[in-house]
C-alpha cells in the first residue's frame, strides 16, 4: 500500500518540477553522448584499421623488409629459386592520391596470392588478364568506388608524389556496404612498379612461415635485410595511435564525469525536497529499502531515459567527430580511410552501462541519505544543515586524501597512462569533495563587500548560501568542476601551442625550403631533383644551403623516422637540447660517430644519452651512440637525425629530399623567392617552395587542425557543464521557492527578490569560477606533465593564459546569471501566498 | 602435336581461383582462349629450319610453348616408375617493340607439371608450380641451354648432352641425365605439324623419340636408382584447337624392337575421329613415315572413373592397318591423373601383342 503510494508521490513530484527531471535528463545525455561519439569515431578507427591490415596482410605471418632503398627484385627470385619450399609473395607499396585523398597503392602478383588474400581473386579471366598485362590497371573496392563516384573502365589520374599518371580501373572487389579496403587500391606488381616508377625493387616479401622454418631464413638472409613478425609490426602501428586515441577517450570521459555531477545534484535536490514527505511516508510504515528503492528506481528512469537520448546523439555526434579522428591520425600516424562508422553492440553497450552506473552512483547517496534519517527529524531543516556542516570536516579531510592519493600515483605510476589518467581523476574527485568544505569560508570572506554594496539583500544573499550548504556546496562543486575542466584542457593546448611555435621559429632557421609535396613511398619521402642544389647556389643571394633527406629505416622496437642532414653553418642554432650533451657534440656528430634523437624517441625507448641506437643498415646492424636527445614537437613517433654525408655512404642513397635556402644579408627574400621558384617549376614533378614564414604559419595550421579534435571536446565539456550550471541553480532556486515567498510576504518587492536571487547565483559562479582556477590549473599541470609525457614523450612549459581564466570567469558568472534568471522571473511574478500554499 | 594448347590457358582461371574447381568453370578455359588475341603473334604458317641451341628456348613472339619428357624406368631391383616431366610457357600478350622498365611486366606465364608412378605401390605422384616469368622465377636460355620455373629445371652439360631434369616436389624428386639414342625428328611436314585446316592453326614440332635415361627418382624421402628411356617433344606455335574439337588421345609407344611410334587421336564433339590425327613411325635408325587417320585407328576398351567424377580410357586397342597388326595399350596403374589446376590424363602404359609384352610408352587424354 505505503509502496504504491511512495510510486505515485513520485511521479507527481516529477511531474510538478518538470524542468528540473529535463534538465538532469540532458545532462546525462549529452555526457552519454560525448563518451559515446568518441568512443564509436575511436573504434571506428580501431577497425577500419585491423580489417584493412587483414585485408593487406591476410594470412602473412612474417615479412621481409630492408631500408629506405626498398629490397632487391632479384632477392625474391634467389628466394623463390633457393627456398622453393617456403610460401612467399613480393609486394610493391605505395603512396598515390586520387582528387587529394590518399590511397595506398598495393602491387601484388595475381600468380603468389593465392595463400595469402583474395583481393585478386576475380570473377571474370579476362579482368586477370588484363590486369597482368595492362600497365595501368587498378582494382578498387565497390565501397569506394561507390563513394567517389567511380565505376569500372573509368579513367583516372593519379598523383605520383606530384607527378599526374593516368590509370584505368578494371574491376571492382568487395561489396558494397563492407567498408574494408577503402583507400587501398590494388594493381598488378609490375602495374604498381611502372606507376610508381620504382623499377627493380620491392617494399616487402610477404611469408608464411612455420617455426622451424624461421631460423633457416634469418641465417639465409642477405645482410641489410629484416625478417620482422607480422604481427609485432601490424601491433606497433597500431600502438602508435594508441595515447591520442586513449587522450580522446579520457576527455570523453570528463564530459561524463561532469554530466555524472549533474544527476547527483539533480538526485540530491530531488530528495531534499521531498525529506519531509517521505519522512511521513516512514512515519506511515514505509520501511527504509522501500525509500531507498523508489528514489534509486526512479532516478535509474531518468539515467535511462538521458542514456538513450545520449546514445542517438551520440551517434550522430560520433559522424562528424569520425573525420576529424580520422583527419588526426592520417596527420600523425598512418594513412588510414575510415568513413563508416563501426556501430558495434559491445560499445553500445558501454555507453549504456556508463550512463546507468553513473547515475547510480549519483544518485545512491542522495537516496542513502534520504533514508538514513530518522523518520521524526526529516522535516525539520536545521537538522539538515546542521548535519551537512558536521560533515564538512571530514569531507575536507577525504577531499584532501583522494588529492594527495591521485598526485602519489601521478607520481608513482612510472610510465602508465592510464594510471597517470587515474590520478587525474582521482585529484579532481577530491577536490570536488573539499570544495563544499571551502564554502562557507568563501561566503564569510563575500558577506561585508557584498553587504556594502548592496545592503540587506547582498547579506541575504551571501548568508544565504552558507545556510543552505546541503543544496549550494554540490552545485558548487558541479560548477567548479566544469568550469576547471575548461580551464585545464585550454591551459594545456595553449602551451602546447605556445612550445610549438617556439620551438618552430627555431628549428626553421632557412629562409626557403624546398620539398616535395608527397611521397609516393611509405619508407622514404620524395626525392628532388639531383641538380637542384648546385642550381639553386648559383642564384643570387643565396648564401648557403642546408640539405635533408627523410627515411623510414628499421631499428630493433621497429621503424623510425630519420632524418640526415647537411647543415649549413647556422642550422646549428635550429636545435634545442635537453639537459646535457656529450662534449665536442657538433664536431663528432658530423664525423658520423654520433647521432641526436628527439625528445620522444628517448621517452618511448627509455634512452638517455650516450646511450646506442641499433639500426639496420645494409651492412647489418649498427649501433649509434645518441650525442644528444633534442626536443622536436614535429612528431610523437620520434625522429633520428644523422649527418647526410654519413648516412649517403651507409645507405648507398645520395638522395635529397628538402633543400634549405640561406640567404646574404644584402639578399632581398621576394627577389631569390621568385628565382627559386622558376627554378623548381622547371621540374616534372611539382615541388613546393615555401618562405620560412610560411612554413611556420602552415604548421601551426596544421597543430590546429589536429588539435580541432580536442576543441571540439573542450566545447562539449562546456556545453555539459553549462546544462549542469543551469539545473544546478534552477533547481536549488526553485526549491527554494517556499523561502522566496516568506522573504515577499515579510516585505520583499519583486525587484528585490530579483536582484536577491541574481545576486546569489552570481556569488556561487563567482565562488565557483574561483575554486575553479587551481583545479584548472592544476589538471593542466597533470595533463601537461603526466598525460602528455606519456602519452607522446613530449616535455612541454606550461603557460597560464589570462584570456583563458577571464574567459571560464565570464562563462560561470554568465551561466549563472542566466540560471538565476528564470526562477527569479517567476518568484517574482509569482503571489506569495500562492507559492506558500504550494506546501 | 596440339596437346596442352587447353591446358596451357587454364592456369589463368584456376591457378588463382581456389574455387574454380566446378567442370563448368574449367571448360571457360576454351573461351579465354579464344578471348585472348592472338593477333600480334606470330604463326607456325610454313616450314622452317631449326637451328640450334637457339631453337632449344623459347619463341616469346609466339603464343605458347612447351617442354615435354615423358619415360618409363626401372631400378637394379626391376622396380618400374614412370615420370613425367613438362615445361609450359604461355604468353599473354605479343612481346612489345621496346621492352618495359618493369621487369615483372614481361607478359610470359611459366608452368611446369611433375609426376611420379609407381605401379607396384599403386602410387601416383603429381605437382605443379606456376609463376610469371618476372625477374627470372622461369623463363629459357639458349647458351647453355636450360629452362626452368623456380627451382624446377632442364640444364644442358658443356659438351651438349646429357641434359639434365632436376625437380624437387614435397613428395619425390626426379634427377635424370638424358642422352638420344635416335636423333632430332621433325614432325608432321619438316617440323610443321598442321591441327586443322586454318592456315597457322599449327605448331612447331620437333621431337628425342628415345633418350637413354639414368638417375636418381626419391618418393617420400625413398631413393632409387634408376634406368630406362624418355620421350622428349618439343613445341611452339600460336594456334588453338577448332571449335568442333573437343581433346585428344596423344601415344608415344617405344617398341622393344627400337622402333617408336607417336600418333594423336583429335576427337570431335561426337567423339569421332578428327581427320587432321597424325602420327609418325620412327625406326632404330631415325627413318621416319608420317601416318594419318586412315593408317591407324584407336579404341578404347576399358574405362576408369576418377576420383574427380572423370572417366577416362585406360586400356586401348590400336590397329596399324597397313601392317595388319592389332596392339594393346593398357596403363600401367589406373590413377595416373593430372587432377592440377587443369585437368587431364598422362601415364605410362605397356604395349601388348597376342598377349606379349612388346614395349612400353605414355598417353596422354584430355577433353574428357
Amino acid at each position: 500500500m505505503v509502496g504504491s503510494r511512495l510510486w505515485r508521490a513520485g511521479l507527481r513530484h516529477q511531474r510538478l518540477h518538470g524542468w528540473q527531471t529535463v534538465l538532469a535528463i540532458l545532462g546525462i545525455a549529452l555526457g552519454v553522448a560525448v563518451v559515446m561519439a568518441v568512443g564509436l569515431a575511436n573504434q571506428s578507427a580501431s577497425r577500419a584499421f585491423e580489417i584493412t591490415m587483414q585485408q593487406v596482410s591476410g594470412r602473412v605471418t612474417h615479412q621481409i623488409l630492408a631500408g629506405p632503398a626498398g629490397l632487391p627484385e632479384q632477392l625474391y627470385t634467389d628466394l623463390r629459386l633457393q627456398h622453393p619450399e617456403l610460401t612467399t609473395a613480393p609486394v610493391v607499396e605505395g603512396v598515390v592520391r586520387i582528387r587529394n585523398e590518399q590511397f595506398t597503392l598495393l602491387g601484388l602478383d595475381p600468380l603468389s596470392e593465392q595463400p595469402f588474400r583474395s583481393l585478386t581473386a576475380l570473377p571474370a579471366p579476362d579482368i586477370l588478364t588484363r590486369l597482368l598485362t595492362q600497365e595501368n590497371a587498378l582494382l578498387l573496392s565497390t565501397y569506394t568506388a561507390k563513394r567517389l563516384g567511380l565505376e569500372s573502365g573509368n579513367q583516372i589520374t593519379l598523383d605520383v608524389a606530384g607527378v599526374p599518371r593516368q590509370a584505368q580501373i578494371i574491376a571492382l572487389f568487395g561489396d558494397q556496404q563492407g567498408a574494408a579496403l577503402d583507400g587501398v587500391l590494388v594493381a598488378d606488381i609490375a602495374a604498381a612498379q611502372t606507376l610508381l616508377g620504382q623499377f627493380g625493387t620491392l617494399d616487402r616479401i610477404d611469408l608464411t612461415l612455420r617455426q622451424e622454418q624461421i631460423r633457416p631464413l634469418q641465417e639465409w638472409l642477405p645482410k641489410g635485410l629484416h625478417l620482422v613478425e607480422t604481427s609485432q609490426r601490424t601491433a606497433a602501428m597500431a600502438n602508435m595511435s594508441q595515447a591520442f586515441q586513449t587522450n580522446l577517450s579520457a576527455m570523453s570521459l570528463l564530459a561524463l564525469l561532469v554530466g555524472g555531477f549533474l544527476i547527483y545534484n539533480t538526485a540530491t535536490f530531488s530528495v531534499l525536497q521531498r525529506r519531509r514527505q517521505f519522512g511521513i511516508m516512514r512515519l506511515i510504515g514505509a520501511t527504509r529499502s522501500e525509500v531507498f528503492r523508489v528514489i534509486l528506481i526512479e532516478q535509474m528512469v531518468i539515467g535511462l531515459i538521458g542514456t538513450m537520448i545520449g546514445l542517438g546523439i551520440g551517434i550522430l555526434l560520433a559522424r562528424e567527430l569520425l573525420w576529424l579522428v580520422t583527419r588526426t591520425i592520417n596527420d600523425l600516424y598512418y594513412s588510414i580511410t575510415i568513413t563508416q562508422l563501426d556501430l558495434s553492440p559491445a560499445m553500445l553497450l558501454t555507453g549504456t552501462a556508463l550512463g546507468l552506473i553513473t547515475t547510480l552512483l549519483a544518485s545512491a547517496a542522495p537516496a542513502w541519505e534520504a533514508t538514513r534519517a530518522r523518520p521524526q527529524s526529516v522535516n525539520r531543516r536545521s537538522v539538515i544543515e546542521q548535519q551537512s556542516h558536521r560533515a564538512l570536516p571530514w569531507l575536507l579531510l577525504i577531499g584532501l586524501a583522494v588529492m594527495a592519493g591521485g598526485l602519489l600515483l601521478a607520481d608513482n605510476s612510472g610510465r602508465s597512462l592510464l594510471l597517470g589518467f587515474a590520478a587525474l581523476f582521482c585529484f579532481i574527485m577530491g577536490y570536488c569533495l573539499l570544495v563544499p568544505a571551502v564554502v562557507p569560508l568563501l561566503s564569510r570572506l563575500f558577506l561585508y563587500p557584498v553587504q556594502g554594496l548592496f545592503g540587506t539583500i547582498g547579506r541575504l544573499a551571501s548568508r544565504g548560501i552558507d545556510a543552505t550548504l546541503s543544496r549550494t556546496g554540490p552545485a558548487i562543486s558541479a560548477l567548479t568542476l566544469a568550469i576547471a575542466a575548461t580551464i585545464g584542457m585550454g591551459i594545456m593546448v595553449d602551451s602546447f601551442r605556445t612550445s610549438v611555435g617556439q620551438w618552430l621559429s627555431q628549428t626553421i632557421q632557412g629562409d626557403i625550403y624546398i620539398s616535395v609535396p608527397h611521397s609516393s613511398s611509405k619508407r622514404a619521402s620524395s626525392p628532388l631533383p639531383e641538380e637542384l642544389p648546385a642550381a639553386i647556389l648559383k642564384v643570387d643571394g643565396v648564401r648557403e644551403i642546408s640539405t635533408g633527406r627523410h627515411v623510414t629505416v628499421e631499428s630493433e622496437s621497429g621503424p623510425v623516422n630519420l632524418l640526415a642532414i647537411g647543415l649549413a653553418t647556422t642550422s646549428y642554432r635550429g636545435f634545442k637540447f635537453k639537459g646535457d650533451t656529450l662534449k665536442n657534440l657538433w664536431a663528432d656528430f658530423s664525423s658520423g660517430n654520433l647521432i641526436l634523437v628527439s625528445e620522444p624517441y628517448a621517452y618511448h625507448n627509455q634512452l638517455k644519452v650516450g646511450d646506442a641506437v641499433t639500426l639496420l643498415t645494409p651492412d647489418g646492424k649498427k649501433p649509434f651512440t645518441i650525442g644528444g636527445i633534442f626536443f622536436d614537437y614535429g612528431s610523437d613517433r620520434g625522429l633520428l637525425v644523422m649527418p647526410r654525408a654519413h648516412y649517403a655512404q651507409r645507405w648507398q642513397d645520395t638522395r635529397i629530399t628538402t633543400i634549405g635556402i640561406y640567404l646574404k644579408q644584402d639578399a632581398t627574400l621576394d627577389a631569390v623567392l621568385t628565382e627559386v621558384k622558376k627554378l623548381a617549376g622547371r621540374s616534372a614533378q611539382q615541388l613546393s617552395v615555401r618562405a620560412n614564414k610560411e612554413i611556420l604559419k602552415q604548421s601551426l595550421e596544421i597543430f590546429d587542425r589536429t588539435f580541432t579534435i580536442t576543441q571540439v571536446l573542450r566545447l562539449l565539456v562546456i556545453a555539459v557543464a553549462f546544462v549542469g550550471i543551469l539545473s544546478a541553480m534552477m533547481a536549488m532556486q526553485l526549491e527554494r521557492a517556499k523561502e522566496h515567498a516568506i522573504l515577499r510576504a515579510t516585505g520583499l518587492t519583486p525587484r528585490q527578490l530579483l536582484g536577491q536571487i541574481t545576486l546569489q547565483t552570481l556569488l556561487m559562479g563567482l565562488m565557483a569560477a574561483l575554486l575553479a582556477i587551481p583545479l584548472g590549473w592544476l589538471m593542466a599541470e597533470i595533463l601537461i606533465h603526466v598525460i602528455n609525457l606519456r602519452s607522446f614523450g613530449w616535455s612541454m612549459p606550461s603557460q597560464l593564459s589570462p584570456s583563458i581564466l577571464m574567459e571560464a570567469m565570464l562563462f560561470a558568472l554568465i551561466a549563472s546569471l542566466l540560471a538565476g534568471l528564470y526562477p527569479s522571473l517567476r518568484m517574482a511574478r509569482t503571489q506569495p501566498a500562492l507559492a506558500l500554499r504550494e506546501e | 602435336m596440339g596437346r596442352v594448347i587447353l591446358i596451357l590457358l587454364l592456369p589463368l582461371l584456376v591457378g588463382c581461383q581456389q574455387n574454380a574447381e566446378t567442370t563448368t568453370e574449367k571448360l571457360s578455359a576454351t573461351r579465354l582462349l579464344s578471348s585472348i588475341d592472338q593477333q600480334g603473334f606470330s604463326r607456325a604458317d610454313k616450314a622452317r629450319a631449326f637451328i640450334f641451341p637457339q631453337d632449344h628456348a623459347a619463341h616469346p613472339e609466339y603464343r605458347n610453348e612447351w617442354w615435354y619428357f615423358t619415360g618409363n624406368l626401372q631400378d637394379q631391383s626391376g622396380q618400374r616408375f614412370g615420370y613425367q616431366v613438362t615445361f609450359f610457357r604461355f604468353a599473354l600478350k605479343p612481346p612489345g617493340k621496346k621492352p618495359a622498365r618493369s621487369r615483372w611486366s614481361n607478359n610470359q606465364l611459366w608452368m611446369a607439371h611433375a609426376a611420379v608412378t609407381d605401379p607396384e605401390g599403386g602410387r601416383h605422384f603429381k605437382q605443379e608450380k606456376l609463376t610469371r616469368e618476372g625477374p627470372g622465377l622461369a623463363g629459357s636460355d639458349a647458351r647453355p641451354f636450360r629452362v626452368w620455373v623456380e627451382d624446377w629445371q632442364l640444364q644442358q652439360s658443356q659438351q651438349g648432352f646429357p641434359w639434365t631434369i632436376r625437380i624437387n616436389a614435397d613428395q619425390f624428386s626426379i634427377e635424370l641425365e638424358v642422352e638420344p639414342t635416335i636423333g632430332l625428328i621433325r614432325q608432321g611436314d619438316k617440323g610443321l605439324s598442321q591441327k586443322s585446316a586454318a592456315v597457322g592453326n599449327a605448331s612447331y614440332y620437333y621431337s628425342y623419340p628415345r633418350l637413354r635415361s639414368s638417375g636418381e627418382i626419391t618418393i617420400n624421402e625413398k631413393r632409387y636408382q634408376v634406368t630406362g628411356n624418355s620421350w622428349f617433344d618439343r613445341e611452339w606455335g600460336t594456334s588453338a584447337l577448332s571449335s568442333e574439337q573437343t581433346g585428344w588421345d596423344w601415344f608415344s609407344l617405344q617398341f622393344n624392337s627400337g622402333e617408336n611410334l607417336m600418333f594423336y587421336h583429335l576427337r570431335n564433339q561426337q567423339g569421332e575421329a578428327d581427320p587432321f590425327s597424325a602420327g609418325t613411325r620412327i625406326d632404330k635408325d631415325a627413318t621416319t613415315k608420317r601416318l594419318t587417320l586412315s593408317d591407324i585407328e584407336v579404341t578404347p576398351l576399358t574405362w576408369w572413373q576418377s576420383p574427380s567424377g572423370k572417366r577416362y580410357p585406360v586400356e586401348w586397342e590400336m590397329k596399324l592397318k597397313q601392317e595388319n597388326r592389332t596392339l594393346q595399350i593398357k596403363s600401367i596403374l589406373a590413377g595416373q591423373e593430372m587432377d592440377l589446376s587443369v585437368r587431364y590424363w598422362e601415364g605410362a602404359v605397356d604395349i601388348y601383342e597376342q598377349g606379349r609384352s612388346i614395349g612400353s610408352g605414355f598417353l596422354e587424354m584430355t577433353g574428357y
